[in-house]
């Protein structure tokens, strides 16, 4: 193995493809996700948010107070569908249409 | 195709293996284990206890490499060990996907890896890791001729995802249940613990959620008699009248709906949430550190080094490296006391001087200022605040590097800028379970003097 500094393991996103991005100029957080992917994995950027949060505060010359987090999305932890299958909420669009 | 979690194996010299197993448990624990059980990881039947996790299990078993990277077929394996991080993603009892460290061990219980091909701990795969050692930019991979992209699509298609789908469907799917009640407290840490247990000692109908296969939080990693404090609050809560649902994971707040409801799964069914007053004690995240080859397997959190000694009675490794930011020398004095005196030597290294690691299947040791020889390598971080949900529901959250992460911004009362939402412990930023604990109680009775 190179000696890779790994920022998100789920989408084996490293500080390297940070750097890249930003020299590509995706320098919102949210751009930096869509360009590498981190934050998307099961952990949904639990253990790489922060991190690379930091990491862009400081290759970007931002303070970090101005830096926001991307969006958080449900479900915020990885769950079977069939636990959801029964809520009234997944049915919205059926009932809609009687 | 058959994936199997391997044994962490050393070689001799004429080239046989013998099985190597860094953790060991502890005599005079046997209580907190519960009833001895066999259960089988990776084709092997191995000893675990009732009270243990099956990663803690797989642990104490040497069992080390557990899965795949996505991209670089990268060795994974446990880091948190709080259900948190993507590390210990096995199949079990037919099931991918599973988190090792959440999962407890029943009898005939069997898991496996996942992700590899023919092993997660030999994986032809992981080529990709050497030939693209610089890194991979998938924009731009195979996409000189659209021939070559339509080939290299389908050949990453049939590489990515996580898992395979198990053979059969489950039975039918479970009802969803629903609470109704006047506070309900998100995280069953210390702060958690003590905020809900101060707001029904006021009279409050009090619902507290809680992810973990005990609740205690961090207070199961604390070496100062933490698992004991954990719980004694856990029944302190239990007595005053709280509502306690372990296993309970918080997975969205849609404001939206009904005027807010949290969507909460537990393993076997869902449940809707109303309240009138929602309390986050979320905790935070344990993180890794920015630094040379900070994946390798045997990299883990010092907290989960912690909560396997203080909650499971095993000593996580014979020779550790602490690898910690300055925030918490402090701490990591108290585990490597703690490590010491249950046989372990450990060495500390500051962040600063780290400059990678060594050791392919697991790591072997740390370059600092002088090479550190050890069987595992714990990372002393600052844990990131937990405020995606809290984010969901419209709380103001600030990027406070010295406090670990986004934390929520509370004023002195523990009120976020919501209405009806509170805040407190270490999802407010970093500080410890003792100062968490007295930040819930406080909150808690704010809570129930309305605010």
């Amino acid at each position: 193995m190179a000696g890779k500094i790994v920022l998100c393991r789920c989408e084996d996103m490293t500080l390297a493809d940070l750097e890249h991005s930003v020299a590509r100029g995706y320098r919102d957080i949210e751009e930096v996700k869509r360009y590498t992917g981190f934050g998307t994995g099961p952990c949904q950027g639990k253990e790489c948010l922060a991190c690379v949060a930091t990491e862009l505060a400081r290759l970007t010359g931002t303070p970090p107070a101005e830096i926001p987090p991307f969006t958080s999305r449900p479900p915020l932890s990885p769950t079977p569908i069939r636990l959801l299958a029964k809520d009234p909420a997944a049915h919205i669009f059926e009932d809609e249409k009687k | 195709m058959r994936v199997t979690v391997s044994h962490a194996c050393h070689r001799r010299n004429d080239g046989t293996c013998y099985l190597i197993s860094v953790a060991r448990r502890l005599p005079g624990h046997e209580v907190l284990r519960g009833d001895a059980v066999e259960i089988r990881i990776a084709d092997t039947t191995v000893r675990a206890y009732a009270h243990e996790s099956i990663a803690a299990a797989a642990l104490a078993s040497g069992a080390h490499v557990l899965s795949r990277s996505l991209k670089y077929h990268r060795p994974r394996t446990f880091f948190c060990l709080e259900g948190h991080c993507s590390g210990c993603l096995v199949r079990i009892d037919g099931v991918p996907n599973l988190r090792a460290c959440q999962a407890p061990c029943a009898s005939g219980t069997e898991a496996s890896g996942q992700n590899a091909f023919p092993s997660a701990e030999v994986d032809l795969l992981g080529a990709v890791d050497f030939l693209f050692s610089r890194g991979m930019d998938h924009h731009t991979l195979m996409t000189g001729s659209s021939v070559l992209n339509k080939i290299a699509n389908k050949v990453v298609r049939q590489l990515s995802g996580l898992g395979k789908l198990p053979k059969q469907a489950r039975e039918e799917a479970p009802e969803v249940a629903r609470h109704d009640v006047e506070v309900c407290v998100i995280g069953g840490g210390p702060a958690g613990l003590a905020a809900a247990t101060t707001a029904a000692r006021a009279g409050k109908r009090v619902l507290l959620l809680d992810d973990q296969l005990r609740p205690g939080g961090s207070l199961r990693a604390d070496p100062r008699n933490g698992r004991a404090l954990a719980e004694q609050r856990w029944q302190d809560a239990i007595d005053a009248g709280v509502t306690v649902l372990a296993r309970a994971t918080a997975i969205g707040y849609f404001p939206e709906d009904d005027g807010g409801v949290l969507a909460v799964a537990q393993p076997d069914r869902m449940c809707r949430v109303y309240s009138a007053a929602w309390i986050w004690a979320t905790g935070g995240y344990p993180q890794n550190l920015p630094f040379p080859d900070n994946d390798r397997p045997g990299v883990i959190a010092a907290r989960a080094l912690g909560r396997l000694l203080v909650d499971h009675g095993i000593v996580g490794g014979e020779k550790v490296c602490i690898v910690e930011s300055p925030a918490l020398r402090a701490e990591m004095a108290l585990l490597a006391a703690a490590l010491e005196a249950a046989g372990a030597h450990v060495d500390r290294v500051p962040l600063a001087s780290v400059t990678g690691t060594r050791g392919r299947g697991w790591v072997h040791a740390v370059d600092a200022d002088r090479k550190i020889d050890c069987d595992l390598v714990a990372v002393a971080a600052l844990p990131s605040p937990a405020s995606e949900g809290a984010r969901q529901q419209g709380c103001k959250v600030v990027l406070d590097p010295s406090a670990g992460g986004f934390k929520i911004v509370v004023d002195e009362q523990g009120r976020t800028n919501v209405p009806n939402a509170w805040a407190c412990g270490d999802v407010c930023g970093y500080r410890g379970t003792r100062a968490a604990a007295e930040h819930g109680a406080h909150v808690g009775g704010e809570v129930a003097r309305g605010g």
